[in-house]
């Protein structure tokens, strides 16, 4: 009983414990605050990175069959009508889209033109993207894409002349011309904000692409045929400038005329009802389902059949991930300075309270009663400490940006400049599980320092002690 | 040496002679280092405390009445040598039993008080029950400890004191503190080292009266280590130590 009655006098009654307590309490604080803030820019950077990935693609390597698990080799499925129902029917699934993804050159001044010259500035690589608008709007952020205020970016949408599409639920329609008829039927086609500026693209400019298909009958590569006049009608934004200067969309049957394909897909775009939670699940799910109706190779065997959008990006995400844990652990070196000031704290009061430790053994207090007393002042300043820090820290990640909106006004510089990120906020992000690691890390650190002193003061003779004026 | 005759005539009860000892060592030898070498103080002292008496330890400064002392409380560990407490080898003994010895069976007065600075006189004075107690035994039994430490403190004139702290008191007050503290769970051993030793003489004597009071009216054996002749005389047994050995002992010639 006298370990937590005279540990709480004394944390009560020596001012200096304090310190050791404020110590805690700032570094604890600091780190909650400082973590909250760059996993916020972190989670920012990753919503950045996925830019317009669906949740889960899926690709199907269109072999001609599939090993089943019975040993059977079966033809491999290509309806994707059959797909996209057995793909509705999981419950994790929003929706789902068929997309038909192609190659070409963009050849605005007509195709012979870009092949004449083929000067690195005047041909450019191309993804042609047919879709199916509507399923497109509910799989993807294609809808947001095309909402996107122009003009916004600094320097970049005031050149971009194109704009958004007439109809947005329907942005695959041909432009009327000056006498109100639509132009002679050419296909309409959406292009990335930052092609049509780098081209200088004008609304309703008819443009040629330039491909090659594969002809499997014949064996041939097959140029010309696929050499077909568009009109821009439309652009978009996505959150990937990638994307924006090298995508153009058209209307998936449209661009399946222009190949001479009869296939009309070729992969699949999954949005899930909840990604984070469900994501594995959903993909083990469907993998196996999908491999029993022959669509998929098994699971695992061609893992590109099936991916997340984080595959896609595994490795900067990876060094993301990486960044936020080097970060921690350079952080806890505060920890180690907040258990140290605890370390030379106690220290010195074992050192002052020698008599004190002698008359308790006198009383009949044991070597481990004298350690665990001085183990629970510690203990105190750190537990007082870190929730006082943690409440602290956690109020400072919530409010961070109003904060730093009054500090900069109060004195009168930018701290922080919002033109400089793509978001124009301070983004923080509490992770109240990371709160409790650091919470637990402060304890468990200012325990192991606190027990240097404590054991100490269990070691001391009695006698020698009670001698000590 | 001084008389030890039979003039000691004690002034409170009888002791009894058949009565079995609480405290006893025997053979206790105690040496120290001192630079390369070893310096023995007690050179093999045999002794018995019996239950209720009260026994005088006189000697030169220096004798090695304070290294006996804390022998013989559990405190020091004897070079050679037993010590036995409530019939038991102390220091074959676990450090927690021996801590449980020192807490129940032996209470302590010292030369210079010793109160904890950041305790009130009433806490410093149920401490011991703080210490014996696991946290919800105390809850249980605080109010009982606090009545029992608030009458003694009461008795002993210290009434307007309790929420004092030992800074705020004097000597004689703080020393009384201590003698409630040593005497607060009744333990049948009282060992007190000069207890008025750094107090002037008016006080020291009120002291030693509480003192000498609470040990009759509640038959703990008391050991003191005194240099006062006529204190001396108020114990049934004085013992004379010099040179770390047991010189005379008044005990010997007193014929019941
Ligand atoms: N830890 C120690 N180391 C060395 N010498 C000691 C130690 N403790 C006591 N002594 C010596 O033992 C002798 C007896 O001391 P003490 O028991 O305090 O005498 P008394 O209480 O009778 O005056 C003294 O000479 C003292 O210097
Ligand atoms: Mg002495």
């Amino acid at each position: 009983m006298f370990r937590t009655f005279l540990s709480l006098r004394y944390l009560k009654a020596r001012k200096t414990n304090w310190i050791g307590m404020a110590g805690i309490l700032v570094a604890v604080g600091a780190l909650v605050l400082i973590l909250s803030i760059m996993a916020g820019f972190l989670e920012e950077s990753r919503r950045t990175l996925r830019g317009n990935l669906a949740d889960l693609v899926i690709q199907p390597s269109f072999q001609s069959s599939v090993l089943q698990e019975n040993g059977k080799w079966v033809p491999m499925q290509t309806d994707v009508e059959r797909m996209l129902e057995i793909i509705r029917e999981d419950p994790g699934v929003a929706a789902a889209t068929p997309q038909l993804q192609w190659y070409g050159i963009f050849a605005p001044d007509g195709g012979e033109s870009a092949l004449e010259k083929p000067m690195q500035d005047a041909i450019q690589l191309i993804e042609l993207v047919g879709i199916d608008a509507e399923g497109e709007g509910e799989a993807t952020d294609f809808r947001e894409s095309l909402e996107a205020e122009f003009g916004k970016k600094p320097g970049l949408g005031k050149h971009c002349n194109v704009g958004r599409p007439a109809d947005l639920d329907d942005p695959f329609v041909n432009l009327r011309d000056q006498r109100g008829r639509r132009s002679r039927p050419k296909v309409p086609i959406l292009v990335g904000e930052q092609l049509a500026y780098l081209w200088g693209l004008r609304r309703g400019q008819e443009v040629s692409l330039v491909t090659a298909t594969y002809d499997e009958a014949s064996s041939k590569l097959n140029e010309t045929a696929a050499n077909a006049r568009f009109q821009v009608v439309g652009s978009f934004r996505s959150k990937d400038n990638e994307t924006d200067s090298r995508r153009i969309y058209m209307d998936r049957r449209a661009l399946a005329d222009f190949l001479q394909r009869d296939r009309l897909w070729s992969a699949v775009l999954v949005k899930l009802k909840d990604y984070e939670r469900d994501k594995e699940e959903v993909r083990a799910r469907l993998w196996s389902r999908l491999h029993a109706e022959g669509f998929l190779s098994a699971p695992g065997i061609r893992i590109n059949e099936l991916r997340t959008w984080e595959d896609f990006r595994a490795t900067l995400l990876a060094a993301i991930q990486n960044e936020k844990a080097l970060m921690g652990i350079m952080l806890s070196l505060v920890l180690v300075v907040a258990g140290f000031t605890v370390f030379a704290l106690l220290s010195m009061m074992v050192t002052e309270k020698r008599r004190d430790i002698g008359i308790l053994c006198a009383l009949g207090a044991t070597p481990r009663g004298v350690l665990a007393l001085f183990l629970m002042i510690g203990l105190w300043e750190a537990v007082i400490g870190s929730a006082f820090g943690a409440l602290i820290g956690v109020m400072g990640a919530y409010n961070i940006d109003a904060i730093e909106r009054k500090l900069s006004s109060t004195f009168g510089f930018q701290i922080f400049n919002r033109d400089i990120y793509l978001f124009d906020y301070i983004p923080a992000e509490v992770s109240f599980s990371g709160v409790a690691w650091i919470v637990g890390g402060a304890v468990f650190s200012t325990l192991l320092f606190a027990a240097i002193p404590a054991w100490r003061a269990s070691r001391l003779d009695p006698v020698e002690a009670l001698r000590h004026e | 040496m001084s008389d030890p005759g039979p003039t000691l005539a004690p002034s409170g009860s009888q002791p009894d002679p058949l009565s079995e000892a609480v405290l006893s060592c025997s053979g206790v030898r105690r040496s120290f280092p001192v630079g390369d070498r070893r310096l023995e103080i007690l050179h093999g002292i045999n002794l018995e405390l019996r239950a209720g008496e009260r026994l005088a330890l006189m000697g030169t400064s220096g004798a090695g009445k304070t290294t006996l002392l804390n022998i013989l409380g559990l405190l020091d560990r004897p070079t050679e040598g037993s010590v036995t407490v409530a019939g038991e080898d102390a220091w074959s003994l676990s450090p927690r039993r021996r801590a449980n010895l020192r807490n129940e069976q032996i209470g302590f007065v010292f030369q210079f008080y010793y109160l904890l600075p950041e305790l009130s006189a009433l806490e410093n004075a149920v401490l011991p029950a703080m210490i014996k107690l696991s946290r919800r035994a105390y809850r249980s039994s605080r109010k009982e400890f606090l009545d029992r430490a608030t009458t003694m403190l009461t008795r002993f004139g210290l009434a307007d004191r309790l929420r004092h702290r030992p800074s705020q008191l004097s000597g004689g007050e703080q020393q009384r503190i201590a003698i409630a503290r040593a005497l607060l769970l009744d333990p049948p051993i009282l060992i007190a080292d000069e207890p008025t030793g750094n107090l002037d003489r008016g006080t020291g004597e009120k002291v030693l009266e509480i003192l000498l009071d609470e040990q009759s009216e509640r038959g703990v054996a008391l050991m003191l280590v005194t240099h006062d002749e006529r204190l001396a005389k108020r114990c049934e047994r004085v013992l004379y130590m010099e040179d770390g050995l047991i010189q005379a002992d008044s005990s010997a010639p007193i014929p019941t």
